[in-house]
């Protein structure tokens, strides 16, 4: 018996023939990166996660966790690709504590879905994360890569709104970090390290997270402006005050004219939630701001298009079918002054770029539109520029999604830092045999 | 290694004044805010990272234990040698190195007192959130290893929710910076593991803090209860309306009384409980929003209100939180203080076993908390030196934990494991989850060196 087909039955034998892919035709779909794996098992629970991943690590296999398959472009080329892990079937509500506002849910049920239930009960809750691929987005994938949105600007991310998680170590080894309750520092705080580790230690199972009461009233206001030193200053200005607005979003004008149509050259969107004072009186004050610097309209949002507008910023990677997208962090006060210097820089390249930032968080996202496979060698080049832009102001940038023939020439997850030596001491004590996503993490972890 | 040589070797490598020996100044470091006591062999009080670093090496090179330590205000014994080695005290590394205003940070020093900083964030109309009770005292450092909270931690989140970046003295002395002013840094959270790892995993010698605005308006709020069931019972009430305010803190009649007859804070002393409730954020709608609070207190019988007028008189409310600790300390000559959390639902249920427990054991319980966390302070108050009474007290603190636990709770909020908790590590835990947080601590520390013997029980299922 082939050593294939030895672990093939064994998977078969944990979760049953019908949660087993292995006809290559189909596995083509799960492909990372070019790598088609030999076999994608969907568990039915966390004990066969946990003797899939014994069994992996005996047959030392390269597993790959999977919720909807959103995020599957981020990440290094595998340096093996045996298993795709779908967590699809692990997907109840397990506990909604209305009085206490927190929930417990599984890793593979979709945000989306998480919300609409929690918005019909009681007073209504949500979950405070918007990241992108609204509908598609499975808690589990969330979470592992501390996926966030415009709205983080108030609400903060997953880092900072889980209570707890279920995982299961590449040992088998079931785990419960966390719990409850909003405080808690009964030993390492273990959550916040699976947080955003991209599967690379662990494979989430279930989350105990902070509820928010829905907000009172929400508004949303749009300004444009035709000189970026104008938005600059005044996402600086609102940053600055007392203002809370729960997003402040910055964009070019290719950005936000595949959202909204016309011609501005940049446009500043203010999401405003909380109770309905506040609310009211915010968007008349950052109004009038903006008027004082110079914008060439301002528009406040219905309702509806308000939802909308919200959802299609989110998934703007959809809508513009951008094949690579980059994401830079920096300090939060060169918001401006990054987007400006990246603009000039994709224009000197001859590459088409629409730009999406978090004004409040020093985040900008790059979308780079049209057909790029002609220019890789050029892109690999634009990306360095952008890298060291963004390390100028204390920052990195990661490439979230490239084909294979990029991501070949640069390192996805930006310019190496010194602690990335810890992180290669935790990989190899938790995962020794290195099964979870081998080399997709940074570092080549 | 003999100890003359190593205070010796310690002396050439960060100068003789800064390295302490005499068995008085071993008095001064044998001890925290809890009940364990034990001996440093030797005392460091470095001045820069590269200090550290050398400390560091030289401790690993000769296998001695290394303890990171501020102000010792820790309260389960997480800064105490209980394996003796080098206290590193870090209250020598005070500085404020940048008050980075434009992009709401700020880098300090592990040794700068926690309210120092904030006075400092306060000419530029900036603040700090965290606001442990002794914050007078503490160090930013020691509030990052312990995790701690505070009342606003309600709203604002813990320690680690506003420590971004740190720069770590590694178990071999290299220097790394783990994550920074930029939010989202590619690779494992690090700063996020090592927020409430007690000095386990590595030396901190700088952190990058988040800095917010001022609020606009603050309201606070002193509401009298005639029982202490319906101010727990209003806290679950204002939670369920979908309004979290700043703080929700509560304290019962004991505290009260001791409260009162140290500060003179104007505490009705027969009251059952008091809470304090404050909102802050921007003005508009906040007036609404406390007639609305009030309306909740009434439906549950509160007895008497009080909106704080002024910023004097709202000191004057939180003069007697925060001295809470300080003021029933003089009632006996010691108490222990549990800091099980539970969810804030279960808190009345949970209050009523305290009081249970308290009885059960005759020990006296004074109760502070921070009831909108769900997180108790059960003061139980003895003389140590009455071993049947000592011996009660540790009974009845680890009954408690296990009834925390019971209510899906856990053993500690925001004081830490320690020494103190160790042994309800299992009510936790299983030793899988221990198991992994091993190989976390071997992943930083493979000999065990930075402050061995805490936060981790020995043997499995100790409990």
């Amino acid at each position: 018996m082939s050593n294939e087909i030895r672990w093939v039955s064994a998977l078969k034998g944990i979760v049953g023939e019908a949660n087993i892919i292995h006809d290559p035709d189909r596995l083509a779909a799960y492909a990372v990166d070019g790598m088609v794996p030999r076999a994608v098992v969907s568990p039915g629970s966390v004990e066969e996660v946990s003797k899939l991943l014994v069994t992996a690590t005996a047959e030392k296999l390269g597993v790959v966790p999977r919720g909807n398959g959103t995020k599957m472009a981020t990440g290094g080329i595998p340096r093996k690709l045996d298993v795709v892990l779908s967590m699809l079937r692990i997907n109840r509500i397990t506990e909604h504590d209305v009085p206490n506002l927190s929930l417990s849910v599984e890793a593979g049920i979709t945000l989306s879905a998480v919300q609409k239930q929690l918005a019909g009960i009681g007073k209504g809750s949500f979950l405070p994360l918007d990241p992108p691929y609204t509908e598609k987005a499975t808690i589990g994938g969330i979470i592992a890569s501390n996926g966030s949105g415009p709205r983080r600007y108030l609400y903060n991310s997953a880092r900072d709104l889980l209570l707890g998680l279920k995982a299961v170590l590449p040992n088998g080894d079931v785990v419960a970090f966390g719990g409850k309750t909003v405080k808690n520092v009964s030993g390492y705080d273990m959550t916040k390290l699976l947080v955003g580790s991209w599967g690379a230690l662990g494979v989430i199972t279930e989350i105990t997270t902070k509820l928010l009461p829905l907000p009172e009233a929400s508004a949303t206001l749009l300004v444009t402006f035709d000189d970026l030193t104008k938005a600059g200053s005044l996402a600086r200005k609102v940053l600055h005050s007392v203002l809370l607005p729960s997003a402040m979003e910055l964009m070019d004008e290719k950005a936000a004219g595949r959202l909204l149509g016309g011609k501005a050259r940049y446009l500043t969107a203010f999401s405003l939630e909380g109770v309905g004072e506040a609310v009211e009186r915010q968007v008349a004050e950052i109004g009038q701001m903006a008027q004082k610097e110079g914008a060439t309209d301002t528009k406040v949002l219905g309702a509806e298009e308000e939802r909308i507008f919200w959802v299609r910023v989110r998934d703007f990677a959809l809508a513009a079918d951008a094949s690579v997208i980059l994401r830079a962090n920096f300090v939060i006060s060169k918001q401006a002054e990054i987007l400006g210097r990246f603009e000039t820089l994709a224009q000197a390249a001859g590459v088409e770029c629409a730009f999406i930032g978090h004004a409040g968080n020093g985040i900008l996202t790059c979308y780079l539109l049209g057909d790029m496979s002609a220019k890789m060698g050029d892109l690999a080049d634009l990306i360095g520029r952008f890298t060291a832009e963004a390390a100028k102001q204390e920052g990195n940038l990661i490439v979230e999604a490239a084909p294979r023939a990029l991501k070949e020439k640069v390192n996805v997850w930006g310019q190496p830092r010194s602690d990335y030596v810890v992180m290669r001491r935790l990989k190899e004590k938790v995962d020794p045999a290195g099964i979870l996503n081998p080399g997709r993490f940074v570092g080549g972890i | 290694m003999e100890k003359e040589a190593m205070v010796a070797e310690l002396v050439r490598l960060v100068g003789g004044e800064q390295v302490l020996s005499s068995p008085m100044q071993f008095k001064l470091y044998e001890y925290d805010a809890s009940l364990i006591r034990s001996k440093p062999d030797c005392i460091v009080l470095p001045t820069s990272t590269e200090q550290v670093s050398k400390v560091v090496k030289f401790a690993h090179d000769n296998k001695i234990p290394i303890i990171a330590r501020g102000s010792g205000t820790n309260l389960s014994g997480g800064s105490v040698p209980v394996e003796g080695g080098i206290a590193l005290v870090l209250t020598k590394m005070n500085r404020i190195i940048e008050m980075d205003i434009e992009n709401q940070r700020v880098v300090v020093q592990p040794g700068v007192i926690t309210l120092d900083l904030k006075n400092e964030l306060a000419k530029y109309g900036y603040l700090y959130q965290p606001d442990p009770a002794s914050e007078k005292v503490t160090t930013i450092g020691g509030n990052f290893g312990e995790n701690a909270g505070g009342p606003h931690c309600l709203k604002y989140g813990v320690t680690s929710n506003h420590v971004l970046g740190v720069e770590l003295v590694l178990f071999d002395g290299e220097v790394v910076n783990v994550g920074g002013k930029a939010l989202d840094n590619p690779g494992f959270d690090l700063p996020g593991i090592l927020g409430a790892s007690e000095g386990t995993l590595g030396i901190i010698t700088q952190a990058t803090l988040r800095i917010m605005p001022k609020a606009e308006a603050v309201k606070t709020m002193l509401c009298i209860f005639d029982s202490i069931e319906d101010g727990g019972n209003t806290v679950t009430a204002i939670i369920g309306e979908g309004i979290i305010p700043a703080t929700l803190e509560m304290m019962d009649n004991l505290t009260i009384k001791a409260v009162e007859d140290a500060y003179h804070v104007g505490f009705p002393t027969d009251a059952a409980a008091i809470l304090i409730i404050e909102l802050d954020g921007l003005k508009d709608g906040m007036d609404r929003l406390t007639e609305h609070i009030l309306d909740i207190c009434r439906e549950h019988k509160v007895r008497e209100i009080r909106v704080a007028k002024n910023q004097a008189e709202r000191d004057k409310i939180w003069a007697g939180r925060k001295g809470a600790f300080g003021a029933v300390g003089r009632l006996r000559p010691n108490y222990l203080v549990n800091d099980g959390t539970v969810p804030r639902t279960r808190l009345p249920e949970t209050l009523a076993r305290v009081v249970e427990i308290g009885k059960q054991y005759r020990i006296p319980i004074a109760n502070v908390f921070h009831a909108g966390d769900g997180n108790l302070h059960p003061l139980m108050l003895f003389d140590e030196r009455d071993k049947d009474e000592l011996q009660r007290v540790h009974a009845a603190a680890l009954e408690i934990m296990r009834v925390c636990v019971e209510m899906g709770g856990t053993i500690s909020g925001e004081h830490g494991i320690g020494v103190e908790k160790i042994h309800g590590m299992s009510l936790i835990f299983s030793d899988e989850d221990i198991a992994a947080m091993r190989r976390v601590k071997a992943a930083f520390d493979p000999l065990n060196l930075f402050n061995p013997g805490k936060l981790l029980p020995e043997t499995e299922k100790a409990a």
